[in-house]
């Protein structure tokens, strides 16, 4: 290896997230520039903008264990600063101070892994480390320490504090995070992939904690009154998600993952100031069990459907089916409101829109996953009591926001308030980065 | 034994204590509401005046009030805990359709529910068993809790009202909020709307604060000491001196107009709505030929309730002051099952949409699965927001179209039909030599991905689009039997005049005229006006793009417009009513060939048509009023926008669709947005000042209203608006003094 091959590595992968960076960066430039019109830190968030987008540059490429660290370690930095924005208002200034104390904490997990790393190979290019063979011991303190980073990096329990105090940032920082610098933790365990493939219980760990994350994420999402809280924890489920399907070995349904939320999230962001005048509509009455079943089957077309045009084999038995199970669901749910309009041709109309957007799916994670092929970073694994634990608290869950949400329950057990209470001060942001007294906001 | 009866006696002794107290605490909580104003939520955002409920003071003094009261830069730790504990739950009770998994039993109202609750958080100590005790034998009423609670921290009943204040005061965002929710809306708008918000507002914050903070008896003396250090007084000259050199000028405009002495009959009369942004837009479409323009109330003086006959969906449409007398309906003119099956199509794709987002498991699949599309949308919108806006309403179109619609004025009674038709014409004095086309047009904005949005609409018709009542008082006086009616009283309206709807986009000053082309007569005239407010359009935005601080070709100015409009980071999209000033009644010779630059309410009235000054009365006591409160409510965002407005949109967050707060969580910030009245983060846009009123009218015609006018007295001698009266009898300004005198101007 050249001497410029050992300090850089262009890869499909950097390629990726290269295109996701830049796509977000320029879009979310263009929005800030007429947003923050008058603001009078807009040079600074632009200069900070560049900066954290030449370092994420950086983090992509870089294959020397040094400038990857040194990368993350200023990205994170200059992330903090963009979070803060206008120092004058105390609780912004905490959100910032919290979330660069977890980046510190972050850095050293990975300091400590790549010290580690180092020391035992004698190596700094990554992709040398990976091709040399590690003692069992030191592979896994390794990895578990770069697990705890990447943990740290996307907000996983319990590291997400900082993710849900973040919203005292202008919201085009909040887009540019959470399309951004959160997903550096799936592409730091995407990028040492083949260490961590070694250790089918490690991943086996790593897909439970990641499911926590995704249940907890997805439960407090639910329960936000505010838009942007609401984006924040649905965030850290997402992640949660992202990272739990890198559990399941599958690294590129994990980048996949990573890119279009991404860029929905972005979206989100973008659009909160349109929150009051979205109308929600639910359910007006309990769905029966005809329904259900009518839309059963529409989901099951739906999956093949997705499993088809995303390349994935039904019957190959290992954690891909728990992917293709996940898409079930949703083909349910998305056939549901369908199969209960008071249209004459709803059921055909679901069946043929199942299997059409459960295709458009399948294509959307194909075109990723392809270009990741050459990578050899997909590793299904079999599956196992974890796996099904996890597939049914997702059904469970599932169910019981249809059954909360078409139930006109008056009275609660007891034992319902107290998860509610505990749950909605588990989701708070942390005290200091409250405003508490309006006086003490600053613009 | 006896140690039981001396129990019973001490209780005896205590409830008849109690029953004396409980009037004196009555009362107190009632002042203590009344230093608090409402606050709309953002569905329609109503202009009030932030410090209103000190307008019994002098203005000067009022001040000084609304500083110690609102305007304290610190406050104790404790007390900040209170706060976050009580915004968390206020959040969740008031949500309305933010959060999936809803607070539960929000049907016990706010004390009970946050009660039920609060027994398991542990941010409160609750581990403290004497606590937990005190707070399950808490009574259930919650005037009761009150009373317990003062007691309890040791209030005497001479500093019980200063307490009860402070409670609401220091966090009085969220006291704005529930002031709306108790006095400002009707049961059909929300549920659970039986329960008396405010006691239980009261008692739900004096639980939380015996339960954190014992020692809050403090509050008292710090909010006294805290009183010594202001000083108002520079900050009230500077407002005082820039509103006499501001009178000075318009006095001094508005006398050196004259009477013209010919009357032509105009091509064409408009009747605006009376907000600041039509002057500037009435002096365009009357420079482009002999057009006759007027000003009036934007709902045309009809108290509606409007519904959509295909989503369902109603609101009012008038003053708030006012409630709505009728309902109407609002009908397509084509076969309503077309457009109720177009809306059963758009709501069905967002019903799929949110059935995925927002429920467990599926939203996983759901961002992998519209990933590309949202970037690519992000893109567009950021990139081409002209573009992504006509793609939007091009398939918004396409999966239901839209219909012109007519309203169903058959829902109001005959005779007050004619009493709304002539009360029209009375009020702006238009009796006589009527044009052919008589417009009445009302006024909305268009802005994209604002949370401030209703802000920019009409006030008068509730913070809505002002284009239904302008049709329902055109659908009135196009009626033969009103009119024949109307002739009865004298006035003859032709039968070549045809009565026409419009409604101004003051966003973009398009002008979008809803003709149904039934009187082929008129079209010609009507293609005419349309030509001429396509040219008033281009000259007024090339005024108002400059004012924003873009310079532009006058084409280019309008295209530059049409894009703030559509543009979704567009944190300015116009100036709304800032910089507003003035309101002038009187008749449009009076201020015809003068640029009030936009600053102006101006209503049409004709002194010679008002004997018995009905007229008069109605517009100081309604449309004054509503300017006064759009006036204050623009003074206090400006001179402090932490306290009394919003704070900075790029940090907002919009929480239960009500309201916003800044960032992770804060107060409801209530009023209007930095962006609303600042230039830039230091620079203001609006000019802090409060109303001058000038009235064209003889000393003794106001007079008379003023005598008999309780809520005008207040607010003249309290200085909280400036009046002065052009005499024509003596061809002589006075000035109201603040003893109710007259003074004479030079």
């Amino acid at each position: 290896m050249s001497a410029w091959d050992q300090l850089f590595n262009i890869d499909r992968i950097s390629i990726i997230m290269i295109l996701l960076a830049g796509f977000v960066v320029t879009s979310v430039a263009s929005f800030s520039y007429r947003y923050l019109q008058g603001d009078r830190k807009k040079r600074t968030f632009f200069l900070y903008l560049t900066v954290l987008f030449i370092m994420c540059l950086s983090i992509f490429v870089s294959d020397h264990l040094l400038i990857l660290l040194i990368s993350w370690g200023l990205s994170n930095f200059f992330l903090s600063k963009l979070i803060l924005h206008k120092c004058e208002w105390p609780a912004a200034r905490n959100s910032s101070h919290l979330a660069l104390k977890n980046f510190s904490l972050g850095l050293l997990f990975l300091g400590g892994a790549f010290g580690l790393l180092y020391l035992e190979t004698g190596e700094t290019s990554i992709r040398l480390i990976l091709n040399s063979s590690l003692r069992p011991e030191v592979a896994t303190v390794a990895s578990v320490s770069l697990f705890l980073a990447a943990m740290t990096q996307s907000a996983q329990w319990p590291f997400h504090k900082w993710l849900t105090s973040s919203l005292n940032s202008p919201t085009p920082a909040s887009a540019v995070m959470h399309a951004g610098l959160i997903n550096g933790g799936g592409f730091l365990l995407v990028r040492f992939a083949p260490l961590f493939f070694e250790q089918p219980m490690l991943l086996n760990i790593i897909f439970m904690v990641s499911m926590l994350s995704a249940f907890l994420g997805t439960f407090w999402k639910l329960m936000q009154s505010d838009v942007k809280r609401m984006l924040a924890c649905s965030t850290m489920g997402q992640m949660g998600f992202m990272m739990a399907q890198f559990g399941l070995g599958l690294a590129p349904a994990a980048i996949a993952h990573l890119c279009w939320h991404g860029l929905f999230k972005a979206y989100l962001f973008l659009a909160s100031g349109s929150a009051a005048q979205e109308k929600r509509y639910d359910f007006d009455s309990v769905i029966t069990l005809k329904q259900l079943a009518f839309s059963s089957v529409c989901g099951a077309i739906g999956a093949t459907s997705f499993a088809w045009a995303s390349d994935k084999n039904f019957l190959a038995g290992d954690t891909t089916l728990f992917l293709i199970l996940i898409s079930m669901i949703a083909g349910i749910q998305f056939s549901l409101p369908i199969i209960r309009s008071h249209s004459k041709f709803k059921i055909p109309f679901a069946l043929i829109a199942s299997a059409i957007m459960g295709g458009f799916y399948g294509i959307s994670v194909f075109c990723v996953e392809s270009m990741l092929e050459p990578l050899n970073i997909l590793s299904p694994q079999s599956l196992n009591v974890f796996h099904v634990f996890a597939l049914l608290a997702l059904v469970v869950g599932w169910f019981g926001i249809i059954f909360i949400k078409s139930s006109n329950q008056i009275s609660f057990p007891d034992w319902a308030l107290k998860i509610y209470v505990r749950m909605l001060n588990a989701s708070q942001p942390h005290l200091s980065t409250i405003t508490a007294n309006r006086n003490q906001y600053q613009f | 034994m006896k140690a039981l009866h001396r129990i019973e006696q001490l209780q005896n002794n205590t409830s008849k204590k109690s029953k004396s107290g409980r009037a004196s605490l009555k009362e107190s909580i009632e002042k203590s509401w009344s230093k608090i104003v409402p606050f709309w939520p953002l569905k329609n955002i109503i202009a009030v005046n932030p410090i209103g409920g000190f307008e019994n003071l002098l203005f000067e003094d009022a001040l000084s009030e609304a500083n110690a009261y609102f305007q304290q830069k610190e406050i104790p730790k404790q007390m900040e805990q209170v706060n976050r504990e009580s915004i968390k739950w206020l959040q969740a009770f008031f949500d309305q359709g933010q959060a999936t998994i809803q607070m539960p039993c929000r049907n016990l109202g706010l004390l009970n529910s946050i009660r039920s609750l609060i027994r398991f958080d542990n941010c409160l100590g609750l581990k403290d068993l004497q606590k937990k005790q005190w707070l399950d034998n808490l009574p259930k009423d919650p005037e009761e809790v009150v009373e317990r609670a003062l007691w309890y921290l040791g209030i005497s009943p001479i500093d019980q009202e200063l307490f009860i204040t402070l409670m609401l005061t220091s966090l009085p965002g969220w006291a704005s909020y529930v002031q709306y929710r108790s006095n400002w809306t009707n049961s059909q708008e929300y549920e659970n709307s039986a329960f008396d918000y405010r006691v239980e507002y009261l008692a739900f914050r004096m639980v939380l604060v015996c339960l954190i903070w014992p020692e809050a008896k403090k509050l008292i003396l710090i909010h006294k000491n805290y009183r010594k250090k202001i000083n108002t007084k520079t900050l009230y000259q500077k407002i005082t001196e820039s509103e006499s050199s501001y009178q000075r000028e318009v006095n001094k405009k508005i006398a050196s107009m004259s009477m013209p002495i010919k009357k032509v009959t105009p091509n064409a009369q408009l009747v605006f709505c009376i907000d600041v942004r039509s002057e500037p837009f009435r002096r365009a479409i009357e420079a482009q030929g002999e057009y006759e323009t007027f000003g009036y109330a934007g709902f045309f003086g009809v108290p509606v309730s409007v519904e959509d006959s295909v989503t369902k969906k109603a609101h009012s449409s008038c003053p708030v002051l006012l409630s709505p007398k009728h309902r109407i309906i609002e009908v397509p003119r084509v076969p309503i099952d077309l457009c109720k099956r177009g809306y059963k199509r758009l709501t069905g794709f967002i019903k799929v949409y949110q059935s995925l987002k927002y429920t467990f498991s599926t939203p996983f699949t759901l961002a992998e699965g519209l990933g590309i599309g949202a970037g690519l949308w992000m893109a567009l919108k950021c990139f081409m927001p002209g573009g992504a806006s006509r793609l939007k309403s091009g398939l918004q179109s396409l999966i239901a179209p839209q219909y012109s619609i007519f309203p169903e004025i058959d829902r109001i009674p005959f005779e007050e039909q004619i009493s709304y038709g002539l009360g029209a014409l009375k009020m702006i004095g238009l009796t006589e030599n009527f044009s052919p086309l008589v417009v009445f047009c009302g006024h909305g904005s268009s802005t994209q991905n604002n949370a401030f949005a209703s802000s920019l609409d009409c006030g008068a018709c509730g913070g809505n689009h002002g284009s239904s009542n302008a049709r329902i008082i055109a659908a009135i006086l196009n009626s033969d039997k009103v009119r024949t009616a109307l002739k009865r009283q004298d006035i003859r309206i032709p039968d070549d005049t045809l009565f026409l709807a419009a409604m101004h986009n003051t966003t973009t000053d398009q002008v979008e005229i809803f003709d149904d082309k039934s009187q082929a007569k008129a079209q010609r005239d009507i293609q005419y006006l349309k030509m001429d407010l396509e040219k008033a359009k281009r000259e007024n935005s090339l005024w108002r793009i400059e004012k924003l601080g873009v310079k532009k070709s006058p084409y280019k100015s309008e295209q530059h417009a049409i894009r703030r409009a559509q543009d979704w980071a567009q944190i300015r999209p116009e100036w709304g009513l800032a910089r507003n000033a003035a309101f002038i009644a009187g008749p449009r010779w009076l201020t015809k060939n003068v640029n009030f630059d936009g600053r102006t309410f101006l209503h049409s009235y004709d002194w010679e048509n008002d004997g018995d000054v009905s007229s008069l009365t109605t517009i100081l006591t309604a449309p004054m009023i509503v300017a006064q409160w759009i006036n204050a409510q623009y003074l206090f965002s400006t001179l402090d926008n932490v306290a009394f407005g919003a704070g900075s949109k790029v940090t907002k967050n919009i929480v239960g669709k009500i309201g916003i707060m800044q960032g992770n969580a804060s107060d409801l910030m209530h009023g209007l947005p930095l962006q609303s009245v600042n230039r830039s983060d230091q620079t203001p846009y609006h000019d802090p000042m409060r109303l001058s009123t000038f009235v064209y009218a003889p000393v003794g015609f106001v007079q008379k209203i003023i005598d008999e006018q309780a809520s005008l007295q207040k607010l003249f001698s309290n200085e909280w608006v400036h009046l002065f009266c052009h005499d024509p009898l003596e061809n002589k300004i006075f000035k109201l003094q603040k003893d109710l005198t007259w003074s004479k101007v030079h």
